[in-house]
């Protein structure tokens, strides 16, 4: 499913999901410490992995780390801590 | 220091010998104060300087967000502050405000404490907007670089509606 929303035209990915995924989480632990209280959302688009971490409580304030990971080489491209 | 609007007390009947102000009935507010109200008020300053010491943002191992809720007297239209319990590093629970007899909740306030210098965006987040939107009053966040204002501009349909969140 997720290489189906690759974009076509774009180079098949060679960063997995789970490599994005730690990636954004040795970042994510470092700025915002205790992440038990969000879920992660991982999704493949055409402007790389995007990994989003939304609050599990809905009704509380704030907000979590998101990210967009290369899918070749790996890097963040940007990176936007919500409070 | 109330808002103004309410509270005044009203010219006395003719003919009563009274002195403006010494007879007359307190007027209940006709309206709930505005977002640009509630910062100038010197309750909601002190509280939301008190709740910005208390986020420790100097701190990095200890800094997180605090909180609380802003209401109008109905009657007098005095304001008080009510604070939440502590939050975490980057979200706070606001859902459940305290009821204050006379009074019904006209905004509230957190703090956002990491600092924009290491990219935290200080300003509300999509989660912020979206839940100030439902609760429908003012909400004040107070981060490194200043003030900033989510939600309606004054509780949503004005202080009728009960003492919690308008409905």
């Amino acid at each position: 499913m997720r290489e189906e929303s690759v974009e076509r035209g774009h180079s098949r990915p060679t960063i997995t999901c789970d490599e994005a995924l730690k990636t954004a989480q040795v970042d994510a632990e470092r700025a915002y410490r205790d992440l038990s209280s969000y879920r992660i959302c991982v999704t493949l688009e055409h402007d790389g992995w995007h990994v989003d971490y939304e609050l599990k409580n809905v009704a509380t304030q704030g907000g979590g780390p998101h990210y967009v990971i290369d899918s070749v080489s790996g890097r963040i491209v940007t990176k936007r801590y919500e409070q | 220091m109330p808002i103004a609007g309410c509270g005044k007390p009203s010219p006395p009947s003719s003919g009563d010998g009274g002195t403006p102000g010494d007879g007359g009935t307190t007027q209940p507010c006709s309206r709930a104060p505005t977002a640009a109200e509630l910062q100038n008020n010197p309750e909601v300053q002190s509280a939301l300087h008190q709740a910005w010491t208390d986020s420790q943002a100097g701190d990095p191992a200890k800094r997180h967000e605090e909180g609380g809720w802003i209401y109008q007297n109905t009657t007098t239209g005095k304001i008080s502050v009510r604070r939440a319990p502590a939050g975490a590093q980057a979200s706070l629970d606001l859902s459940h405000p305290p009821t204050l007899d006379g009074s019904v909740v006209v905004g509230k306030f957190h703090t956002h404490p990491n600092p924009t210098s290491e990219g935290w965006n200080p300003g509300p987040s999509p989660g912020d907007i979206r839940v100030d939107a439902l609760h429908g009053v003012p909400d004040l966040i107070q981060a490194d670089d200043g003030v900033h204002v989510s939600g309606p501009d004054s509780r949503r349909g004005g202080p009728g509606g009960g003492p919690g969140y308008p409905p």
